[in-house]
């Protein structure tokens, strides 16, 4: 789960980490009120999720308050790789002398955290280590040990800091290192973590939560300010609406097919016959390999939540999962909303004989065959 | 012959007491599983299936001598089951939660690496050894006892491909679910060494999906001569990047970890690559025909 820039700087500042001034504006006025508390140099920033944002015209300097509000009204109005702004951030615009960068992630090779620094900041990190390898320090820590300062120090002298510059970064390092710890990050990261005079300042924040940590971050995740909600019913809506149903994976494609699994990896084999078929997915729901009647009934609500699709393939193949179980939540699901759109089913594995009564009771047409059951959903989408 | 677990290997069920543990343990004993003793921490005294339950691990070890452990105790709560486990000296431990929080997986494998025992997940199916015994939660009516090891991250890719051999009259020897990462313990490279060395497989099927660089750590290893044919499917081939799909290291990013390295790598190495688990009847005969069994 990644947090919005405005969200990771909250948390950042109240972990000692320096954040220029300035505050969320969920409108172009408000963006103006926030500017004017600031002064002349602006910067107004889109709260989106997307990597690569300055690029693609989501971050803006201005020189005034009605500049401010001019940019905003832009950004409110335009689509980012996707994602439409419902808020900006508008802050203090300073001058850096330089820009360093400061990350703490996880090594999924070593297994185990890693901190990394880099003089070269303001860039992605992962460009940086491939053209400049040579601007980047990294240290691993052992998964039993505790986090002790000097490991900041020597990352600090190691990208060529000295003085007063050395100890503010490793400062920053040790705060970026309980945030992680703390709550269970994947990511936290200042980049840049510009240099001003004789501090150092986060221009940018982001913190990426690891999304199995959910349950016992509980009241860490409640405290965090929301992202206005969309009005606007679109993909966001939809997925997050899926997501308080207990889908954990809701992805919106190009096609006509809803594909409903109950494995990752068996739903992407179906997602590639599917297109191998001669098929277009259109929306994707997988459930885990570990879920109930009630959560299949869930999948088939946010996957016909989508418009106009032309069939539904459900791919079920479960140990975990048991068949009866997940037949009762299809025949639950169409007994409530009865549809036109054609759903085509697979069932196989723990108690399948069980769930396929239900189902042919039900007068739902099941496979025992993948292959047999893409090849229909396919031609169904295709209106034969 | 079988890997890492075979008939008659003593096997401990953690989280026995549970709806999930209980129904597996079942299903384990009902299919041969030698299970000896089980684990609920609070629920020590009581018998589960006709299996003595401890309140700890080191417990049922002194009293009932298990090699090897399946966890079925939730995510939060799960690495420290499955430490737990590695300090009372199991070989092997399968942890079949989902949701393991990334900070204690890493402790949890940690650990493990550093005693020599080794971790089938987190986010597993587990394993099985059709015909001999169990270690999972696969349905195993769709498998078979016979020659043909297999190694998935994913659990349901496993019974697929399982169920598609076994109606094609090909058994299988090892089948192992790796997990849904993105940290793993054992991997395919583990596996791979393993199957070398078992009698009873004469081939491998490999089942990889997209993200990481387990698939080219594996290739890796097969292009410096893997004396048993190798059989690839890699799925996610059209999964859009940037998203997780289902499984945390399921997830092509920046370019990396995307379906078509891992095919070019794997072939590369020597594997035969296919496209979906029903072309694997024939690649497999073909192979085997064409490399015949290593006496």
């Amino acid at each position: 789960m990644q947090l919005y820039e405005f969200q990771a700087k909250k948390v950042f500042e109240q972990s000692g980490i320096p954040i220029p001034k300035g505050r969320l504006a969920r409108t172009a006025e408000e963006a103006a009120k926030v500017a004017e508390e600031l002064g002349d140099a602006l910067v107004v920033k889109a709260q989106v999720l997307t990597g690569g944002r300055g690029l693609a015209g989501g971050v803006k300097f201005a020189d005034s308050p009605e500049q401010a509000e001019k940019i905003a009204s832009e950004i409110f109005r335009s689509v980012i790789r996707g994602e439409r702004p419902r808020a900006v951030l508008v802050e203090e615009r300073l001058k850096p002398l330089c820009e360093l960068y400061a990350g703490v992630t996880y090594d999924f090779r070593r297994k185990c955290p890693v901190m990394i620094s880099s003089s070269q900041g303001g860039v992605d990190i992962e460009t940086v280590s491939r053209e400049h390898p040579e601007a980047i320090a990294r240290k691993l820590i052992d998964p039993f040990r505790r986090f002790e300062p000097y490991v900041g120090r020597g990352l600090a002298t190691e990208i060529g800091l000295i003085g007063n510059k050395a100890n503010e970064y490793a400062n920053i390092v040790g705060c970026l290192w309980r945030i992680f710890e703390q709550y269970d990050a994947e990511l936290a990261e200042a980049n840049p973590l510009a240099l001003t005079g004789d501090r150092l300042v986060a221009l940018d924040a982001k913190l990426n939560l690891d999304d199995k940590s959910v349950s016992r971050q509980s009241d860490f995740l409640k405290s965090i300010e929301p992202m206005p909600a969309d009005q606007r019913e679109g993909y966001e809506v939809r997925r997050s609406r899926a997501r308080e149903l207990g889908i954990p994976t809701y992805i919106e494609m190009q096609g006509s097919i809803g594909v409903v699994a109950d494995g990752a990896g068996s739903g992407m084999l179906t997602l590639d016959l599917v297109a191998d078929y001669g098929g277009k997915t259109r929306v994707y729901c997988e459930m885990g390999g570990e879920t109930t009647a009630e959560i299949m009934e869930n999948a088939l609500l946010a996957a016909l939540a989508v418009k106009d699709l032309r069939a539904v393939l459900i791919n079920l193949i479960g140990g975990l999962n048991l068949m009866d179980e997940m037949a009762k939540g299809i025949s639950s699901y169409l007994r409530k909303h009865p549809t036109k759109v054609p759903i085509v089913v697979r069932m196989s594995g723990t108690n399948q004989d069980e769930g396929r009564r239900v189902l042919t009771a039900e007068g739902i047409r099941w496979f025992d065959s993948l292959y047999e059951a893409v090849e229909k959903a396919v031609a169904v989408s295709r209106g034969h | 012959m079988a890997i890492l677990i075979d008939r008659g290997t003593r096997a401990l069920v953690q989280g026995i007491t549970g709806k999930i543990g209980s129904f597996q343990t079942k299903l384990m004993i009902e299919y041969g599983t030698n299970v000896v003793a089980g684990v609920t921490p609070g629920k020590g005294g009581q018998k589960m299936e006709c299996v003595p339950v401890y309140d700890s691990v080191h417990q049922a070890v002194r009293e009932t001598s298990p090699e090897v452990s399946i966890c079925f105790v939730p995510g939060p709560y799960a690495a420290d089951a499955a430490m737990e486990a590695v300090d009372a000296g199991l070989r092997l431990v399968v942890v079949v939660a989902e949701a393991v929080p990334l900070s204690d997986a890493v402790k949890m494998l940690a650990l493990a690496s550093e005693r020599g025992s080794f971790v089938l997940g987190p986010d597993t199916a587990g394993l099985i050894s059709p015909g001999r015994s169990k270690l999972g939660v696969q349905p195993h009516q769709l498998f078979t006892e016979g020659n043909i090891g297999i190694v998935s991250r994913s659990g349901a890719l496993s019974y697929e491909t399982a169920k598609t051999l076994t109606e094609n009259r090909i058994g299988q020897s090892t089948v192992i679910g790796l997990g849904g990462g993105p940290v793993w313990g054992l991997t395919y490279r583990d596996a791979l060494e393993r199957f070398k060395d078992d009698q009873a497989t004469d081939a491998v099927v490999l089942l990889g999906e997209i993200g990481g660089h387990m698939e080219e750590e594996a290739a890796d290893y097969i292009a410096k001569g893997y004396p048993k044919p190798v059989v690839a499917l890699v799925v996610g081939r059209t999964a859009p990047p940037g998203q997780k799909m289902g499984h945390a290291g399921a997830i092509v990013q920046q370019g990396r970890g995307a379906a078509q390295d891992k095919i070019a790598a794997l072939r590369n190495a020597g594997a035969a690559v296919v496209n979906a688990p029903r072309e694997i009847p024939n690649v497999i005969k073909a192979e085997l025909r064409r490399r015949p069994r290593a006496k």
